[in-house]
């Protein structure tokens, strides 16, 4: 049965890395909750925030980076408290991460099915080499490997084939959760497809939920049920994919941003029109809303009030537009 | 400025271009480009579209004449340049430049947007201090480089990504090309700037009626930059066609699979590929490169490879068994 229990939830989590110059927020008072069998996807530019969440949720953050505020659970229990064995067990066991290079997790010098035999073996003290072996099989068949690659170095492959094998490893133990961070961005769009297909195959038999980190805006709405938008730390939107698909006022302006500059293939008659300006530096922050420098409907309100995420029709929104105590501020704007 | 009647003498013309690369051991070779001709009209933007290891960067260094063409011939208005060195070679490259995926490493970190500028100007127009001053100020201005007295005196690292692209892009016009090869331009930019190059790229086209070889990896920005589309696959070219009609109705097995995989098409069926083994460059191999993975592959496919053979106006397509050719609709 799957357990109606959300698998990951995130609590006004924010994350800083030290600097000289005094803490630098790469994550800010972010929410979600991830339910048992779903895709959720979060799309940001690059230096948005969103590897720092991912090694946040997997407490595997690095590089001076911390947890200075809320709380991350997986199936219930807070990731943070746990002591270093039992944190251990969780990732892999309850919680896995693919990264967007399959380098990070693969060993160079050794072959693929003595790496996929460890990890068993680490976390099945009483299995058997020869059961471990087996297992480790029965993974490269679940991800359309040929077991005679087992015995092959991680060079030898193809960036598909290892990313394939990253997967399988992630999903060794069964976990409730699978945090994966651009892992098809290297890849070509074939390949890509079909390690996609493969994810939702595989998801079908085993109800792992899965946060998807992309900056494939098409792609993410494809895949994934729901969908956090993020910009400058921040999620400016939590919305259900559906709506993404054509551009509408009903979204932050970032996001319609976002939807007006993607050329898509079967928009034939659409132009395209980029972000003016860039993404914000967040030792520099703006003040107020960091998205006001790029945001056509700005108003002075949005220069000195940082707006809360509210809910909108069934979408969090981030945007004094969508605030109805605010919006008087905006009626001289379309 | 009027438009060019189609029948115009194509600026670009290419005919069974090869290029060959030895593998280790220098007996047996690849070939990333084999066997491919096209045209690009003046004006126009073709867009070249493949997998990574296709060939695509392959042919653009060879179009510029980076590369010099194993065999074959490439002609730009009217002149062969296949061969062409020294001073034939520095006065073809004012014709034709080159923009590339990273504008980091294709800029010069130590020295100023302005002096990033300077040399070609003066290359190739000569010219005292103030008319290049001039130039350089217009040049900042056309590619959105303003306000223009702050960014001359700027280093590419004191830019963002889509000002250092919009920089190699001045760069590339310095020298008042008609011809420019832009190789995945956008892929390595931040989404929301992505837009913004390419809406430039398109404005310089008809503001200077530029041509283009737009390389890409992904179908959605061809169609909507390029006029035609060239689908390439190990280095063989398998189907062309004007842009609208290869996303409406692709004809070649290999083009119908990169659209079902590429996000937004809307495929919601598996994807149409019997392997995914990455295809063979050798010299050696026969037939169609794209059989092994082809649902439709015979063992005619397999035994020599379809000529390209054109099937409707401005469509032409490599294969035995295009299947949809029986729905191919007259262009409107
Ligand atoms: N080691 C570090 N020290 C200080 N700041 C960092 C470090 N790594 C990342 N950051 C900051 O965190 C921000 C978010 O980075 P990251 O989570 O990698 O973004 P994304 O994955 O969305 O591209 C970056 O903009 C950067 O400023
Ligand atoms: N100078 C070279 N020497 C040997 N092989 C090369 C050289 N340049 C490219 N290749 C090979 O040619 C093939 C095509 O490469 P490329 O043109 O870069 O493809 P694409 O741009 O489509 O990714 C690849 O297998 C690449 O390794
Ligand atoms: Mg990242
Ligand atoms: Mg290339």
């Amino acid at each position: 049965m799957v357990s109606e229990q959300p698998v990951l939830v995130l609590r006004d989590v924010s994350i800083a890395y030290d600097s000289p110059a005094g803490p630098v927020q790469a994550v800010s008072h972010v929410n979600l909750e991830l339910m048992p069998n779903t895709i959720v996807g979060l799309i940001g530019e690059s230096g948005s925030g969103k590897s720092t969440l991912a090694t946040g949720i997997m407490r595997l953050l690095r590089g001076g980076a911390h947890l200075t505020h809320g709380e991350i659970l997986i199936k219930g229990q807070n990731v943070y408290d746990m002591d270093a064995k039992t944190l251990r067990k969780f990732r892999w066991e309850a919680m896995s991460m693919v990264f967007q290079s399959a380098m990070t997790v693969l060993n160079p010098v050794m072959t693929v099915e003595q790496q996929m035999v460890d990890v068993f073996l680490a976390h099945r003290p009483g299995m058997s080499k020869a059961e471990a072996l087996q297992k480790s099989y029965a993974l490269l068949d679940l991800v359309r490997i040929a077991r005679k690659h087992g015995k092959s170095y991680p060079h030898e492959l193809s960036g598909g084939m290892k990313q394939r094998i990253v997967i399988a490893i992630a999903l060794a133990l069964d976990p409730a959760l699978v945090i994966m961070d651009e892992p098809t961005t290297a890849l070509d769009v074939v390949v890509q497809r079909s390690i996609l297909e493969q994810i939702q195959d595989l998801q079908q038999e085993r109800h792992f939920a899965v946060l998807f980190i992309s900056h494939d805006f098409s792609l993410v709405a494809e895949l994934a049920s729901r969908v956090a938008i993020m910009y400058a730390g921040r999620f400016v939107e939590v919305t259900e994919s559906g709506g993404l698909t054509v551009s509408d006022q009903d979204h932050h302006p970032y996001t319609q941003g976002l939807m007006r500059a993607i050329p898509r293939l079967t928009h034939e008659d659409v132009v395209i029109e980029g972000i003016p300006g860039h993404p914000p530096d967040l030792v520099t922050l703006p003040t107020g809303c960091a998205y006001h420098p790029r945001c056509p409907y700005a108003v002075p309100l949005c220069t000195v009030e940082r707006p809360e995420p509210r809910d909108w029709q069934g979408r969090l929104i981030a945007c004094h537009r969508f605030d109805p105590q605010k919006a008087g501020e905006f009626s001289h704007v379309s | 400025m009027s438009l060019e009647p189609l029948a115009a003498a194509p600026l670009v013309t290419v005919e069974h271009l090869v290029v060959r690369f030895p593998l280790r051991g220098g007996r047996q070779f690849i070939r990333p480009v084999d066997d491919v001709s096209f045209t690009i009209g003046s004006g126009e933007v073709l867009a070249l579209v493949g997998e990574s290891g296709s060939g695509k960067t392959t042919i653009g260094r060879t179009l510029l004449r980076i590369l010099e063409p194993s065999f074959g011939r490439i002609s730009v208005a009217g002149t062969d340049v296949s061969h062409i060195k020294g001073r034939e070679l520095t006065a073809y490259r004012r014709q034709a430049q080159m923009i590339f995926q990273d504008p980091f490493a294709s800029l010069n970190p130590v020295k100023t947007v302005e002096n990033h500028l300077v040399f070609p100007i003066r290359k190739h127009q000569g010219g005292n201090k103030e008319s290049v001053d001039q130039l350089i100020d217009d040049l900042l201005e056309r590619v959105g480089l303003t306000p223009v007295n702050e960014t001359r005196k700027k280093f590419p690292h004191e830019l963002s990504g889509g000002q250092r692209q919009r920089l190699a892009i001045a760069r590339a016009l310095a020298v008042q090309p008609q011809f420019l090869v832009a190789d995945e331009p956008i892929s390595m930019l931040d989404v929301s700037i992505r837009a913004g190059i390419l809406q430039l790229l398109g404005q310089l086209k008809r503001d200077f009626h530029l041509s283009f070889l737009y390389v890409t990896h992904d179908l959605a920005s061809a169609r909507y930059f390029g006029d035609r589309i060239m689908v390439l696959y190990a280095g063989k070219i398998m189907e062309s066609a004007p842009s609208r009609d290869l996303i409406r109705n692709p004809l070649h097995p290999y083009t119908k699979l990169l659209l079902a995989a590429t996000p937004g098409s809307s495929t919601r069926h598996r994807l149409p590929e019997k392997d995914n083994q990455p295809p063979d460059l050798s010299e050696a191999r026969v037939g169609c490169p794209f059989a092994p993975r082809c649902l439709s592959a015979t063992t005619e496919c397999t035994n020599s490879m379809p000529p390209m053979t054109v099937v409707a106006p401005e469509r032409s397509v490599a294969c035995y068994h295009p299947d949809a050719l029986i729905s191919v609709k007259p262009l409107p």
